[in-house]
Parts: structure tokens; sequence; C-alpha cells
């Protein structure tokens, strides 16, 4: 059966300025407890110096389609939602942190109430029609909400004739957040 | 020339994944170690008592159809250390209320899940075993419905075994088998593991069985534990072999495990690797053990178990540890 929906992201990592608005507007939105987080900001540096090059990137759960926290999970706590994401049920889960060991991202921490936390992709707001919470402080658009059944215009020409790609895909997980690469900024 | 850099910053602050995945601390080490002893002294327990039955082979029986003592003692221990080894995998749930959510629910693709429900499937039929081979003794206590289960089953016995044998092997590589599916962590990601805990389980099992056999059933358990090491020796190579050929993220893990200087306990994990699991947990008992089949008597006859137990418990710590320690998949 197809899904009815299929969210994921498209993430501009050209204009990411690193503020971090979206982590403090998730940890407000979700009361993520103190010392967690459930997205995170990344500054990579590459190259040889005098020629370097600089990447930010706000990174999350990639709401897998293969997720092997998914596989993994022995109680079915972790299971995939019909709009796309990957979900944890906290009335089922255990604690065992399988799927922590299970997801190649990094992306899950146990929460001090003795379940397993993750970014939900603000599921909560997408049933009522709402963007993510950090979708809609981000104040340079980097990040984009995208329903990969039925991508806006928007999305696709943003990722249109760039150089697109997901994070270790060769894992085998089919993640849905497609960055775009800052090696696509002019003079790079 | 000049080096390439690359330098990655980040606000990520998951405790338990920075600076790196730390989930499971002694607990689970500690239940694969238990668990594999449990299903080596089930395999082992079970397979003397068919030999016995079928073939003469073993040990003199203890008469009314009880097998010896070793044979006796080593399968109640069986579901015993399984039990014990449970608690600790319980103790390690952050949220141990919600264990029922294992037993409501069957997911084909958890390893953890099918463990679970092996692990429910051993207790009755081990502790079936436990009471047939120690009948003489629970007939005396005169308990109704225990007299009824043993009239109903006796004949059955070698039956039992020979089940209980298959569901032993099920639970000694179902240790290993648990870590090897997490492809995410290199280290573990390897399909020997499975054989490696079963053979160390196995080894592990024979030699606590010659710790508490008396002195003419020794010899039996010892030749067992030999033959054990000795193939454990072998799937260790196996193991390290498949790692360092593998590519970058096999060999970066296992060079990270035999030649790394993270510690454990204040010391290096290529000491504990070759050290104590290789040298002291391997070679030395299966000297000794050669040494005593070939007649040559060592005046301390419990070193060579010691030592077999001590490195069975270390490889457990080592792999889970090691195996976080070590960076995620690339
Ligand atoms: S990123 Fe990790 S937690 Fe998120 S769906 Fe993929 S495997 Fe699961
Ligand atoms: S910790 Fe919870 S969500 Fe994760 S695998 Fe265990 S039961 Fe499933």
């Amino acid at each position: 059966m197809a899904k009815q929906k299929n969210y994921g992201m498209v993430i501009d990592t050209r204009v990411c300025v690193g503020c971090s608005a979206c982590v403090y507007a998730c940890k407000s939105e979700n009361s993520v407890p103190e010392g967690y987080c459930r997205d995170w900001v990344v500054q990579e540096t590459n190259g040889t110096y005098p020629k370097l090059s600089m990447e930010n990137r706000s990174e999350r759960c990639q709401h897998c389609e293969k997720a092997p926290c998914v596989t993994y999970c022995p109680t079915g706590a972790s299971h995939y939602a019909e709009d796309g994401t990957v979900q944890v049920n906290r009335s089922r889960c255990t604690g065992c942190k399988a799927c922590l060991a299970a997801c190649p991202y990094d992306a899950r921490f146990v929460h001090p109430e003795g379940y397993v936390d993750k970014c939900s992709l603000c599921k909560h707001r997408l049933d009522q029609g709402l963007e993510t919470a950090c979708v809609s402080v981000c104040p340079t658009k980097s990040l984009n909400l995208v329903d990969f059944n039925e991508p806006d215009q928007e999305a696709l020409a943003l990722m249109n004739g760039k150089e697109v790609y997901r994070q270790k895909e060769h894992a085998g997980t089919r993640p849905s957040l497609y960055w775009i690469s800052a090696r696509n900024k002019p003079g790079v | 020339m000049t080096e390439t850099a690359t330098e990655i910053i980040s606000t990520k602050i998951n405790p338990n994944v920075i600076p790196h995945l730390h989930i499971w601390e002694w607990h689970i080490p500690l239940y694969l170690f238990l668990g594999g002893i449990a299903g080596g002294l089930l395999v082992i327990t079970s397979i003397m008592i068919i030999l016995k039955r079928k073939f003469g082979i073993g040990p003199k029986d203890e008469g009314d159809g009880c097998p010896c003592l070793a044979v006796r003692i080593g399968s109640i221990l069986s579901p015993v250390l399984l039990g014990l080894g449970m608690l600790f995998l319980f103790l390690d749930l952050a949220h141990p209320l919600y264990v029922w959510a294992f037993y409501t629910t069957i997911q084909p693709t958890s390893p953890m899940s099918a463990g679970s429900w092996i692990l429910i499937a051993f207790f009755p039929l081990a502790v079936l075993q436990a009471m047939l081979v120690n009948k003489k003794f629970l007939r005396e206590r005169n308990i109704g419905i225990v007299n009824k289960l043993i009239d109903w089953t006796e004949n059955h016995l070698t039956l039992v075994a020979l089940i209980n044998s298959q569901i032993g092997v099920g639970i000694g590589i179902y240790t290993g088998i648990l870590l090897s599916f997490f492809y995410a962590r290199p280290l573990w990601s390897s399909s020997i593991l499975g054989m490696l805990f079963l053979v160390s389980g196995i080894s592990s099992a024979a030699a606590l069985m010659m710790l508490f056999a008396p002195n003419e059933e020794k010899p039996v358990y010892s030749k067992i534990d030999a033959n054990a090491l000795w193939i454990e020796l072998v799937v260790v190579g196996l193991f390290v072999l498949g790692g360092i050929t593998g590519p970058a993220n096999n060999s970066g893990a296992m060079m990270h495990l035999i030649a790394g200087d993270y510690q454990m306990a204040g010391m290096s994990y290529m000491l504990w690797f070759w050290g104590i699991f290789v040298a002291l947990g391997l070679v030395i008992p299966l000297v000794l053990e050669f040494l005593e089949g070939a007649g040559v008597h060592i005046r301390f006859p419990l070193i060579a178990p010691v030592l077999v137990l001590v490195g069975g418990l270390v490889l457990r710590f080592l792999i889970v540890f090691a195996g976080q320690t070590y960076h995620t998949f690339m």
C-alpha cells in the first residue's frame, strides 16, 4: 500500500549560517530535556589551505525509508508512520537501546524518563497541517519540509542542477533528508 | 606536501552517542557471558546424556537412571545461569516496567525479539531435563505434581536431551548473532561472531564442569574443553582476519580492538585482547590441558578452567565495549 504522504527535508547548506535557531526551536517545541538534543548543527571545513571550504548543516533523524532502528526494535515501538516518518511509540518502548546501536546516524538518545527519543519531524504539527518547528523558525530558509509523494515546485527548483547528496547512502537506509552541498556556492 | 584537512564541529549533545556511542554497560557483556555458558552447559549435558543412553559412552551413571554428578549439576546450572543473565538484561532496560512489551509481539526482523522468545522456549525444557536427571532425589521429596511430571516424561529423556542440544546451540550462537546484525557498528558486523561466542560458551561451560566434576569425571570435560579451545583459537583467527582484510569500516574497527590503545579498566584494548584473552584465556589453558591429557600431571589442576572462564568473560566485555568506542559506520 502506498503511503499517503512521504515527508522528508531538503536542506540547503549554501544559506545555513549555523545560528542554531532550529535547535532551540526544537528544544522548546518538544520539551527536549536539558543536555539532550533531537537536532544539532554541524560545521564542516574541508580542503587544503588556503583553499578551504566550509559547510554548515542542521542535522536530525533522517526518517529512513529502510530504517535499521525499526528493523531491530524488538517490540515494534519504533515504527513507520503513515506519513513516511519514523516514530517511537513511548508506551511500548522498553529502553533496550537496540535502536541506538542500529542507527548509523547516532540520531537517538535515551530520554531520562526511560524511553528512547529522537526527531519526530514534529508529527503533531504535521498532523495539523503545520510545518516543523525548525523549518518554521529558520531565518535563511535553509530548511525545507517536502512531501516527496507530491513535491512542490519550489523544492524541485531548489535541487535542480545542484550537487545534492544524502548521508551514508551506502548504509542502505534510504534516508529522507537531502542536502544541497555548499560546493554549489559561487567561488568554491 | 600540504595536508588535506577535514574539521568537524558539532553542537550535538546526546550523552549516549557523544563522543562515542556508549549505551550498553557491564550488564550486557555479563548477560552474554552467562547466556553463553548456559547454552554451552545445555549442549554438553544433553550430548553426554545421549551418548550414554544410545552408545554407553561416558562416565558411570549414578543408578536409577541418573547420569553422573557433573551432568546432573550442569543440567541444573544451565537454567539458573541463564535466569541470572536475563536478570542483568532486565536491569539494563531503561524502562524495565515495560518488559512485557517483548512478549506481546513477534518482530521477525529483530534479533532481540527472536532472542527473547528463544529464552522463553528454553526454560521449560531445560528445567524438565534438570528434573529428569535428578529424579532419584526429587522422588525422595515426594512432591505430587513433580512426581507426575517425571512419570509422564521419564521415558523420553533422550528426546528431551536431543531437542535441548539444539536449543543450547541456538542460545550460544544467538549471543553473538545479536551483536553481528548491527551493521552500524563495524566491529560487531561479522558473521563469524555467533560462531565465536558459541565455541567460547561451550569451552567456558566445559571449564565450569571441570571445576565441580569429581576427579574421575574431570578428564572428560578437560578433553571437551581442549577441543573447544582449539576450535575457538581458529575462529578468533578468522574473526581477526575477516576484520583486517575487510573494507575501511571493518579493518579500522578490528585494528581498534587488536592494536588500540583505548582503555578498559586502565589497560589498553590491545593488551586485553592479546595478553588476557588470547594468551591467558586460550593458549595457556590449551597447553595445560594438552599436557594433562598427555599424562603430565600439573600441580594446580584448577588453573586451566579458571583461566578459560576469565578469558570468556573478558572476550564479551572487550567486544561489547570496543564495538561501542569505535566510531559508527562511515
Ligand atoms: S536516522 Fe537513525 S533513528 Fe532516524 S530513521 Fe534512520 S536509522 Fe532510524
Ligand atoms: S529502545 Fe525502545 S524503540 Fe529502541 S529498540 Fe528498544 S524497544 Fe524499540
